[in-house]
């Protein structure tokens, strides 16, 4: 990994670890403050590629892990690995990997502005919300012994407002990506 | 010192920031001035390796700063022009260590470096403090105390007085003058250079003269209010 | 950024961390491998015991457990309501001890331990060539640097919306704040290669 490399995942990692400090933003036109951390594994995802963003996202576990309170609501310290959510924090890494995986094959610097926003959002919508949910849920009815379908029926009630920060990260991925250049071309 | 460019220019997006120049610098007290966008930052960068000679060669003592960019970044320390960027680590302690660290020393001698140089430039006071919170002197110095805890022979600043207040200034300028490495200021204040043993005029990413400071500096008058 | 480690001198303050995860990890498996209420209870009644012995106050202790005392006694009544009061009360016990051991462990191992053995476990995997150990460090550290950084910027981006008196958008706040800090990311990165802390490889641009 060259310096560039770690460096950019080590700002990624703050720029999650931030997103669970800083206040709130609510959205006009819904209800739903954008303050989860997920979004920053989304935008890691779409904006660093599969392995800078797979490597910032194990940075915020290993500091969470370490003692640090770095995870939304100051929370850290090994016990966060012993919730019954911690399905969702394993599969934050698998996440930022598919998300970053698919961006790199999506999105191209020839395609229009749109193509790259949906192929963005698409990315997004894969890694952040459809493998994240499998450990989320996975994790939950293993851990609990609760009914794996209820467990997923339990979890809907959050998609909405993960598919609005998809969407926010794909625009943010999309504009940077213009606004940005000296990111590096994707393979 | 002895550093050489060879023919040595850098193109960055097909364009010419530095063009190719053939020149020998073995003063110990270097001015590089020029209106912004000249190429002076890439032509300082160019001499520790940060940017490598898009065509020609440039040597340090000698050493290739591509062949070998390792042996040459430790003879050639680099104060960038914003000195946030330039500290790594949160606390000014572990920062300054950080260098030493890397070249394997033992604990006792990285502690005892440590010291020295936070002695040498007086701000033992601020070792213990978060980097983010200094002053802009103090970052300055902090910055300056970073880079020479490794020992290089020369160190290049690029533009250190920008944005410091009057005192912050005169006190970077004294220890500019105390410095007994060799040094290249990349500067927009002329009053810092203005006693240097020799000034380079960089503009739009040609070296247009080189010289005493008094004629270069006239010369960039004439440049800028063309 | 203060970490949830707490000064003392207690039995496992004494233990290597490595020592630590190791245990940590044995208790994990014990209390998935067995339903039985009797070992659960025990296991728990022991799990409170040591996180008192570590002397960090009933205040400082509900402070710290609270989030996710909560959502395990969440989880625990939907199990509970669910499936049966059983698997409830399995599923309360199982995590709640795996909570205050993994907390114990956090509270009494410092930061910069933990970084040391978590480098010495990684040097293994140095000499396969998958990581440099020494980049675990300088990456943590780097990580704790930029979070005030991120923030300062986040709010110096507030305050120029609020005085051109434009909304606070996500996105108007998220893409400059990504650009400006890849920026500084990448003089960071450059001032890591001049002052040769990673022993640069010889490289040559084609």
């Amino acid at each position: 990994m060259s310096t560039r490399d770690l460096v950019l995942a080590a700002l990624f990692a703050a720029i999650i670890v931030a997103l669970g400090l800083l206040p709130p933003i609510m959205l006009g036109f819904i209800p739903v403050p954008i303050t989860a951390q997920s979004m920053g594994v989304m935008l890691a995802g779409v904006i660093l590629g599969a392995r800078r963003g797979t490597v910032a996202v194990l940075l915020v576990l290993l500091l969470a892990a370490i003692g640090l309170p770095v995870l939304s609501g100051g929370r850290g310290g090994l016990a966060v690995f012993a919730a019954p959510t911690t399905g969702y924090l394993i599969g934050w890494v698998f996440a930022a990997f598919v998300t970053g995986a698919l961006a790199e094959r999506l999105v191209r610097p020839a395609q229009g502005a749109l193509a790259q926003s949906l192929g963005f959002f698409a990315a997004a919508v894969a890694g952040g919300v459809v493998v994240l949910y499998a450990f989320g849920i996975t994790y939950l009815a293993v851990v609990t012994g609760i009914d794996f379908g209820k467990a997923f029926l339990g979890s809907m009630a959050f998609i909405p407002g993960d598919l609005i920060k998809a969407a926010v990260a794909a625009l943010a991925a999309r504009a940077v990506m213009a606004g940005y250049p000296l990111l590096p071309a994707r393979a | 010192m002895d550093i050489r460019f060879e023919q040595a220019g850098a193109r960055f997006a097909g364009r010419l920031a530095v063009e190719p120049l053939t020149i020998s610098l073995t003063e110990r007290r270097i001015g590089i001035i020029g209106l912004n966008g000249s190429g002076k930052t890439t032509f300082a960068r160019m001499i520790n390796g940060l940017v490598t000679p898009s065509m020609g060669r440039v040597t340090v003592n000698g050493v290739d700063t591509v062949d070998d960019a390792e042996a040459v970044r430790s003879q050639v320390g680099f104060i960038f022009q914003n000195p946030q960027n330039q500290i790594i680590l949160p606390i000014l302690r572990e920062d300054i260590a950080l260098g030493l660290k890397s070249r394997r020393l033992p604990a006792a001698a990285v502690e005892a470096a440590v010291q020295g140089i936070l002695g040498r430039f007086d701000i033992g006071h601020l070792a213990g403090r978060r980097a983010h919170e200094l002053s802009g002197g103090e970052l300055q110095l902090a910055a300056l105390a970073s880079v020479l805890v490794t020992e290089p022979r020369i160190v290049i600043l690029d533009e250190p007085t920008n944005q410091l207040d009057l005192k912050n200034r005169a006190l970077v300028e004294a220890t500019l003058n105390g410095l007994d490495e060799s040094v290249l200021v990349i500067s927009h204040d002329l009053a810092l250079i203005a006693d240097f043993d020799r000034v380079l005029l960089f503009h739009e990413g040609r070296l247009l003269t080189d010289g005493l400071p008094s004629e270069v500096i006239a010369r960039y008058r004439e440049v800028a209010t063309l | 950024m203060n970490s949830l480690y707490v000064e003392g001198d207690s039995f496992l303050h004494r233990l290597p961390p490595g020592l630590k995860l190791l245990l940590l990890l044995a208790v994990s498996l014990a209390l998935f491998l067995t339903r039985s209420p009797l070992f659960l209870g025990g296991a728990a009644a022991a799990g409170v015991l040591l996180y008192a012995s570590l002397g960090i106050g009933w205040r400082q202790s509900w402070i710290r457990l609270r989030p996710i005392l909560l959502t395990i006694a969440i989880v625990a009544l939907a199990t509970l309501l669910l499936e049966s009061v059983e698997d409830g009360m399995v599923a309360l016990l199982r995590l709640t001890t795996l909570m205050l051991v993994a907390a114990a462990v956090t509270a009494t191992t410092p930061v910069g331990a933990f970084i040391d053995a978590v480098t010495r476990a990684a040097l293994p995997l140095e000499k396969l060539g998958l990581v440099r150990a020494s980049d675990i460090g300088l990456a943590v550290g780097l990580v704790i640097r930029f979070v005030p950084e991120v923030i300062s910027r986040y709010q110096a981006l507030r305050t120029a919306h609020q005085a051109r008196g434009l909304k606070v958008r996500p996105t108007t706040m998220i893409v400059p704040l990504i650009i400006q800090t890849l920026k500084s990311a990448d003089e960071i990165a450059a001032a890591i290669d001049a002052r040769g802390i990673r022993g640069q490889k010889r490289q040559r641009k084609s």
